[in-house]
């Protein structure tokens, strides 16, 4: 059982034949592909690595307009209604000082008339009263 | 020198029948020249030798960017022995030794397995039964021995002559241990590979012998299993004393990867 | 008693006493890696995987002795 002879050299020869021609056909084509895909793999993950950034950026841009449009647009709005208040006061403001105004010359008509029509009817109690004079001194 | 006593010969009295012969120590010998070999050795290693070959060359006969089939499989068989080598050397240096211990792994995987595997015992040899390779002491003993040469090689070409200091880097003292280390390295490597691999054979062996049928199959899948194992411990050795080997006991900081 | 039948006693003893030492190592190792998966369920595959090798490692002690035990029986080098 543990007679040593020719069989252990020439094993060992016949081993490292196997390593060199294992080497020329699995191991060398094998260890390229397996390298070639791991560099394959990790170039297309920093391309879509880099893909996503840009994405990002553009996100963040388009984010960043929208943004800026929303404040664009509430600025308008406020400053939109803001005009349409001053100038809803302003012509209610007009409107009362001219509602005022037509009262104020209403009223001074209106005892200009008194006035006038009272000197009317006092000239006419005048001339009455002066009638039932004559008429009660005609009777005396 | 084979022992007078025939082991568990009195099972082959003529009271049973014969289904299943253990023979140790017979070996069916080539003369080439002055030299005996092990004949049924090297028939066993060619035919592990060309499945080696064979499937190598499906797999790589047309190499895709997406594996099919054959390529497949042995590009599963090279990721792991790639992260074997790396885990065991290192990310920095584990390169070069992919062939050897990729190798190493695949020659004694296949090795033991087709032991296991292929009824062997159906071709009969006129002197000695053909089994796995590694089950002959001088397979594994030339393995142990090409490791042991791989791991001085290592550190000879890292660090010349000065690859000795880590024999007295710690403290003289320990320099025969140190010496008995590497007589040690490759005997135990050699013998744990042989005398696993001969258990299970002897085992299955002596099981069919006592019960052919079904009984010896739970065994037989063990015996796959502790092949299976044998060839990674003994890459992963491999792999381990060839980091030593490469780092030596002085420069502790290099170990920042392990 | 002449050399062969001690030669078979002492295998038969090489087996079994190399088998106590690393039979005791090897439970000690497998309770550990199990105390260890349940802690920690995650890390079952390492722990596994170092489990095995360790268990392999134990294993070739008893080896050994088996080996002696085959020398004994087989190549004997004290039989003629």
């Amino acid at each position: 059982m543990f007679d040593f002879d020719a069989t252990l050299p020439l094993m060992a020869v016949q081993f490292i034949l196997l390593m060199v021609v294992l080497n020329a056909i699995l191991f060398k084509p094998l260890t390229k592909v397996i390298e070639d895909r791991s560099t394959l793999i990790s170039n297309s993950q920093t391309g879509a690595k880099e893909g996503l950034e840009q994405v990002n950026a553009i996100t963040q841009q388009y984010e960043k307009a929208l943004i800026d449009s929303r404040r664009q647009y509430q600025s308008i709005i406020a400053k939109a209604q803001a005009e349409a208040q001053k100038t809803a006061s302003e012509q209610i403001a007009a409107a009362q000082a001219e509602a005022v105004a037509a009262r104020e010359t209403a009223t001074r008509e209106l005892a200009a008339q008194k006035v006038s029509a009272m000197a009317e009817l006092e000239k006419q109690v005048d001339s009455l009263s002066q009638e039932i004079v004559n008429k009660l001194l005609v009777g005396v | 020198m084979p022992l007078d006593i025939e082991m568990l010969n009195f099972l082959d009295s003529p009271n049973f029948v014969s289904l299943a012969a253990l023979e140790v120590g017979q070996h069916f010998y080539w003369h080439i020249g002055s030299l005996k070999v092990h004949g049924q050795v090297f028939l066993a290693t060619w035919f592990v030798m060309s499945v080696l070959i064979i499937a190598s060359l499906l797999a790589t006969r047309n190499i895709q960017q997406i594996p099919k089939g054959m390529q497949n499989l042995m590009e599963y068989a090279m990721d792991f022995i790639r992260e074997l080598t790396r885990n065991q050397i290192g990310e920095k240096e584990y390169r070069p030794w992919v062939p050897f211990i990729g190798t190493l792994f695949l020659f004694i995987f296949v090795c033991n397995w087709s032991g296991a595997l292929i009824p062997w015992k159906l071709i009969h040899l006129p002197e000695g039964e053909l089994a796995a390779p590694t089950n002959d002491i001088n397979t594994t003993v030339a393995l142990s021995l090409l490791v042991s040469i791989a791991y001085f090689y290592a550190g000879f070409k890292k660090k010349g002559l000065s690859y000795f200091a880590k024999y007295v880097q710690p403290t003289p003292i320990l320099l025969p241990i140190a010496v008995l280390e590497d007589f040690t390295k490759p005997l135990s490597l050699s013998f744990r590979l042989f005398g696993n691999i001969l258990a299970d054979e002897l085992v299955v062996g002596v099981l069919v012998l006592l019960v052919p049928l079904f009984v010896p199959l739970p065994v037989m899948l063990l015996g796959l299993f502790t092949s299976a194992i044998q060839a990674l411990v003994f890459a992963t050795l491999a792999g381990a004393y060839i980091h030593e080997a490469l780092e030596g006991h002085g420069d502790e900081h290099e170990e920042e990867h392990a | 008693m002449d050399v062969s039948s001690a030669s078979v006693i002492a295998a038969a003893l090489a087996i079994g006493l190399a088998s106590l030492g690393p039979g005791i190592g090897q439970g000690n190792a497998s309770a550990s890696a199990v105390e260890g998966i349940a802690r920690q369920p995650e890390a079952e595959g390492k722990i596994r995987g170092t489990l095995l090798l360790t268990l392999a490692f134990m294993e070739s002690l008893t080896i050994y002795g088996l080996v002696i035990a085959l020398v004994l029986l087989f190549a004997n080098p004290f039989v003629k």
